[in-house]
């Protein structure tokens, strides 16, 4: 193409967009530096110059200062900031003065672990010093693990691996935990939730361990902008922290649009779908050669958004250079198309949250957003995968037509005004901390006096020795079972397997594609599914609930899927109660069935509905903590039939804005109505924590209900359809006032 | 706090009902009531069993009378026989004081301990039981008698390939343990530790047991004082499971700075080697039962181990117990008796002391290890023999021609080969590794390309064979092509020539 336009241009053509509805600018900054301390080892300063490092950043520098004085830190920084150095530079710095001191490095996952390896190798290599860095997890070849364990001074792993293979086996450790001095915990703001939850108990057993062999390592964490970074690394390594928020990296201008699409029927409040409109604009972007980062909320969306655009422009670039990635690929593929991102050759990238994390993929100058992430924190992460250090960066957020996409862009302020979410975790959740009481018993008798968080865990021992998992004597539980505690505790999700997705199209050459967890796989991959796979359909032939296996084959067909799951709510036992006007709201625990019911086949082009069959599979239980509204003071004139769609359109609401108060995944958190609810025959409407024993979400729903109220009013308020949309209380509510009416029951609550 | 109980009991049995709805599902519960019933009848079905061994079980009340009636005697003995050991002398002294001074009941077992046989040992780090059995060197157990491993001694010199310790100073220590569970993590105690060595005229099993985890301490204190006055550590598995169990045992306590280096006789490695297609399995309860004539009755198997001591520590009942001292025992025993094996295997006493293997197999495996372990001169006859057995398959002849060839012996190389390829046209799935390696040979040695363009061909013809007409893929796809290309080099060549 002759006529190539540059970024700037297409920025310019953009203002003029009619369906842009708010630009925002911001700044470039200036670099705000500072000398490199004198304590600095020579040959890391020589080594730092010879990077083109001569000074180092603010932050950067009052990490260094704060760590050398023992204090264990939290530096919170943008992507892109240099923030690696908050803790390689005061490591670095320890080992080089004492050789026998050891580090231990924790990474979310472990494409970052690799990620780290290599930048932390080319320092060393620099340095001239025989420091060894080595990564351990699952590919770490059973050779090395021996040189690993005796003489690594910068171990580089996850806590998967920390949970299930280092801790377990801390007698093979002991030169790294004797000598441990650092502990560092990249990518902090991921350790929320559920995961977050265990993540905090595999580091109370960490400590344990360090105290056994006598050393007290100080905590290194480095965090993406969350509201609460110096709270969540207390309660996560369970020490005080200081706070490094002082960023001093310099960036380019950016540029962030909502845009949202037109409107195509007025009184509905239909618009046109985002994915069309992402599709159009990255497609304008690649032609220019324009590196695109376009992120999706679900893989299949990712799959959908991925083949549109290849095929867009298919005449112009070669498929191989625009490239889906998420969960669920392969590690090498993911390597692949890291490695093409960061050396320009792959050009577009359709990707999932998935590559909100540090994973090094370089700068990219556009990103768009498919629909508004879910939190305030994941969007200024993805927006960070756009922005060079010089020139403009542009951020395009197309908003979906779900209530919390509408509210965000009509109210920019809300967005840019607020600070990011809170990420909370609840470590005292009952069934993770007594899997990790396990755990810990295994790895070291437990003194009936030591403590292992807040709670009083005597208790949760006395029922383990019940249980013949624990045998007491004297002080002290041992672990007394036959069992391996750890491989039956996976830390990243309430399922404790995922099904292993099985291509056979070929006979012969059967391999594996993916894996999913189980829950998602009752509903993506139930028999006769359509599934996708780096933008190609394939049906699930057989679903192997048993062995965790989905047998999948090769197809070519002009439909997608989309399962129903039918939810049933019983309460268990009510812990506290708040009167209202018309109602009550309650908190306590929970019993929810779920069961996927029917899948339907919808048609690509169209949308619409071709056909549907039933699923055939187990019921799920899950036993949590929720928070739920009963409304005893209805209008009587409103009558079941309305009260019911009302519950539902209120539920929708909720669905959508609760995620974002009190930040966690849409997947986190369950918003289920029940007309007639069980134990009191009441309409009522259940917010419930997605995971066997809760973690504390329903909890803040309770106590921060006011807030999710005005929320869910201000939403319904200020939605520009006449009666009701998909945007706010859902499409299917007859012609009855609606919004007015969902208005005066959620004031009466 | 009763509170929290009561949430995770319900959340568990919520758990607990859910997984039977999910077996429900897939169609298990037949399954389950099958492995109920089983648990239900398991005690009868167990007596039922062995009802037909009322004769072996009779051999072996006798034997367990000889090992109590050495007990007996070893009672008033045992100050004595603590040469091998010189720390345990001192702590058993310790004991002894010990006891005299606060003669209250507290060192005193209880009565249900009795027919055990154990007394306890005490030092300053606490309390463990010892159970020791003596056995006469004239004791056989299977067809050695333990009377052979003072004379085998020097023979297992040749594990020691540093050549570390003098085999005539040599000390053997044979280890056992029993342990709470499976694989090497730091949850894994060893409950009961078997050991077993010469000393005077005896065979001394010395077998320890905690009675709680908080024994542990002790035991461990008292193996790191006895164990450095052995020079080699006799296992079976102990390289990846014995040693390293014990090894987390001493850094957890506190022995970190415990060091016994060992010439470590791992016997599952040779007995694999030699047996590995022999053998159904190289678990020693099979190869001992196969190969050295023990015939175990009423033993409790090692995998029940952990459960019977779990029920031991939650009831308090020693008696089920004596079941798995029995059965570390004779583990023990057999240990010994599979050093001997292989003692006269190094020794040169196959054909003399130890028959000469039956399968053709097992004697080319037998002649394979010796070499490796340095007895090429042992390994001879052994192949010798082989060469000549009916029996051997195409894949062993293939193996010694290629050890052959390695060696410079081409006569015989080719003869096995010539063999093999004979063997093969016999074959349901016939084996072409000899046509290949014979076409190499006339190719390349003699340069009679004709035969081995012959060979190659009927290579090719064998292995396509085996697909039956299916297009082959993957790794079939490449050895066709292999063939294929040798076939092509050859006609090339012979038109040149």
């Amino acid at each position: 193409m002759l006529n190539r336009k540059t970024l700037p241009e297409l920025i310019e053509e953009l203002r003029d967009n009619d369906n842009v509805i708010n630009w925002h600018e911001i700044e470039p900054q200036e670099a705000k530096a500072r000398p490199i301390p004198d304590s600095v080892d020579d040959r890391i300063r020589d080594a730092l110059v010879r990077r083109g490092i001569q000074e180092l950043y603010t932050h950067q520098h009052s990490a260094y200062e704060a760590v050398n004085k023992g204090e264990n830190i939290v530096a919170v920084t943008p992507t892109a900031s240099g923030k690696t150095m908050c803790y390689n530079l005061p490591v670095l710095q320890a080992i080089a003065t004492d050789e026998t001191s050891r580090a231990l490095y924790i990474f979310p996952t472990k494409a970052l672990a690799q990620d780290q390896k290599s930048e932390l190798n080319e320092i060393i290599a620099e340095m001239g010093v025989d420091i060894k860095s080595y990564t351990y997890d699952g590919d770490t070849s059973p050779t090395i693990r021996q040189a690993v364990r005796k003489a690594g001074h910068i171990v580089i792993t996850n806590p998967d691996m920390l949970h299930s293979a280092i801790l377990p086996h801390h007698t093979k450790w002991v030169s790294l935990f004797e000598n441990l001095k650092f502990i560092v915990v990249d990518e902090l703001h991921t350790y929320r939730g559920v995961f977050g939850s265990h993540v905090a108990n595999v580091i109370r057993r960490l400590k344990r361990i360090c105290k056994f062999y006598g050393s007290d390592p100080v905590f290194i964490c480095t965090s993406a902008t969350i509201a609460n970074p110096k709270e969540l690394a207390e309660r996560l390594t369970g020490n005080p922290m200081r706070l490094i928020d002082d960023n001093g990296a310099p960036r380019g201008r950016k540029h962030f649009v909502f845009y949202n699409p037109p409107i195509v029927n007025q009184p509905l409040n239909i618009r046109k779908s985002a994915t069309v409109e992402v599709n159009r604009l990255a497609r304008d972007f690649l032609r220019n050669k324009i590196q695109t980062i376009v992120f999706a909320r679900s893989r299949v969306r990712v799959e959908l958004i991925l083949s549109h655009i290849q095929e867009l422009v298919r005449n112009e670039l070669g498929s191989k250079s625009i490239r889906g990635y998420r969960g669920g690929y392969l590690p090498k593929q993911r390597r692949e198309i890291e490695k093409g991102l960061r050396d320009g050759d792959i050009l577009g990238v359709v990707s999932t949250n998935a590559l909100e994390l540090g994973v090094d993929i370089g700068q990219l100058q556009v990103c768009i957003m498919t629909g508004y992430p879910g939190s305030i924190a994941s969007t200024w992460q993805q927006a960070g995968r756009a922005g060079r250090r010089h020139g403009e960066a542009l951020i395009v957020m197309v908003a979906g037509s779900t209530p919390i996409d509408q509210y965000i862009v009509q109210n920019p302020d809300y967005f840019f005004d607020r600070t990011p979410e809170y990420a909370r975790i609840n470590p005292e959740n009952l069934l993770i901390l007594v899997d990790h009481l396990k755990c810990a018993a295994y790895e070291l008798p437990f003194k009936e006096t030591e403590a292992f968080g807040p709670l009083d865990v005597k208790d949760i021992m006395e029922y383990l020795v019940e249980e013949r998992v624990l045998n007491r004597n004297k002080d002290t539980y041992y672990w007394a079972n036959l069992a391996f505690p750890a491989s039956n505790v996976s830390l990243r999700s309430a399922s404790q397997e995922n099904v292993v997705i099985i291509d056979q199209s070929v006979t012969g050459d059967v391999k594996i594609i993916g894996e999913m967890d189980r829950f998602s796989a009752m509903t993506l991959l139930h028999d006769e599914a359509i599934y996708l796979h780096q933008g190609v359909q394939f049906q699930v032939e057989k679903l192997d609930w048993d062995h965790r296996k989905a047998y999948v084959r090769e197809v070519d067909v002009e439909y997608y899927t989309d399962a129903n799951l039918a939810v049933h709510t019983k309460v268990l036992e009510i812990d506290r109660t708040s009167a209202r006007k018309m109602g009550t709201i309650r908190y306590g625990d929970v019993s929810v069935t779920a069961i996927p019911t029917i899948y339907k086949k919808i048609r690509l082009s169209t949308g619409e509905n071709i056909g549907s069959s039933p699923i055939h599979l187990p019921e799920q239980e899950l036993h949590t903590s929720a928070a739920w509204l009963e409304i005893s003071e209805a209008d009587p004139q409103l009558g079941t039939k309305t009260l019911e769609q009302l519950l539902l359109g209120i539920a929708n609401v909720f669905n959508h804005i609760v995620p974002v108060l009190v930040m966690c995944d849409r997947s986190d958190v369950h918003v289920v109505s029940q007309i007639k609810a069980d134990h009191t025959g009441l309409p009522t409407i259940f917010i419930y924590d997605h995971y066997p024993g809760g973690i504390g979400l329903a909890d803040d729903v309770y106590k921060r209900f006011d807030e999710v109220k005005a929320a869910a009013i201000d939403l319904i308020r200020k939605c520009p359809c006449e009666d009701g949309c998909p945007s706010c209380i859902s499409s299917e509510i007859e012609g009855m006032n609606a919004k007015q009416k969902s208005l005066q029951l959620l004031e009466g609550l | 706090m009763s509170g929290l109980r009561d949430r995770l009991l319900r959340l568990r049995s919520s758990q607990a009902a859910q997984a039977e709805r999910m077996a429900g599902m897939v169609e298990r519960p037949a399954e389950a009531a099958v492995r109920d019933e089983y648990a239900q009848s398991n005690v009868p079905a167990h007596e039922h069993e062995h009802d037909p061994q009322a004769g072996a079980e009779d051999e072996a009340g006798a034997m367990a009378r000889t090992a109590d009636a050495a007990e007996l005697e070893l009672g008033t003995r045992s100050t004595a026989c603590s040469a091998a050991a010189p720390e345990k002398a001192h702590r058993a002294g310790e004991a002894s004081v010990y006891n005299a001074v606060d003669a209250d009941n507290e060192h005193e077992l209880p009565p249900e301990w009795g027919e055990i046989g154990v007394r306890v040992v005490a030092s300053t780090e606490g309390e463990f039981l010892v159970r020791e059995s003596r056995y006469p060197l004239a004791h056989r157990h299977g067809v050695h008698q333990l009377a052979e491993l003072p004379v085998v001694q020097r023979a297992l010199g040749a594990f020691d390939q540093a050549g570390s310790v003098d085999p005539d100073g040599a000390n053997l220590l044979f280890l056992d343990l029993e342990t709470t569970g499976l694989g090497v993590g730091a949850g894994n105690v060893p409950f009961m530790v078997g050991l077993a060595y010469l000393q005077e005229e005896a065979f001394v099993v010395e077998q320890m047991l905690i009675r709680h985890p908080a024994e542990e301490r002790a035991m461990i204190g008292y193996l790191c004082a006895m164990l450095p006055s052995f020079t080699h550590l006799v296992t079976y598995n102990g390289r990846t499971f014995d040693w390293p169990v014990l090894y987390n045992r001493f850094v957890l306590h506190g022995f970190r700075t415990f060091e016994w280096e060992p010439v470590h006789i791992d016997l599952l490695h040779p007995s694999r080697s030699i047996w590995r297609n022999t053998l159904v399995s190289c678990k020693l309860s099979h190869v001992e039962e196969e190969r050295l004539g023990i015939m175990r009755s009423d033993d409790v198997p090692g995998s029940l181990a952990p459960a019977i001591y779990f029920q031991y520590l939650t009831d308090g009942n020693p008696e089920p117990l004596l079941g798995v001292f029995k059965h570390n025992e004779t583990d023990m025993l057999s240990l010994a008796a599979l050093a001997i094996r292989f003692g006269h295997f190094l020794g040169g006493g196959v054909g003399t002391l130890v028959p000469v293997p039956n399968e053709a197999e097992e004697l080319l495996r037998t002649g394979l290890w010796l070499e490796r372990m340095g007895k090429a001169e042992l390994a001879e006859p052994l192949y010798a023999r082989f060469a000549e057995h009916s029996g051997a398959s195409a894949k062993t002849m293939c193996l010694l021609a290629e050890r052959d060839k390695k060696c410079g012996n081409w006569n015989r190389a080719v003869l096995l080969w010539q063999k093999a390829v004979r063997a093969s046209e016999d074959a349901v799935w016939p084996n072409y590794d000899a046509h290949i390696a014979l076409a190499m040979y006339y190719e390349h040695k003699t340069k009679e390309l004709e035969r081995a363009l012959l060979l190659a061909e009927r290579a090719f013809e064998l292995a396509d064979g085996r697909h039956g007409g299916l297009r082959p893929q993957g790794k079939r796809r490449t050895e066709l092509d292999l063939i294929r290309k040798r076939i092509d080099r050859l006609r090339l060549k012979r038109s040149k020539g």
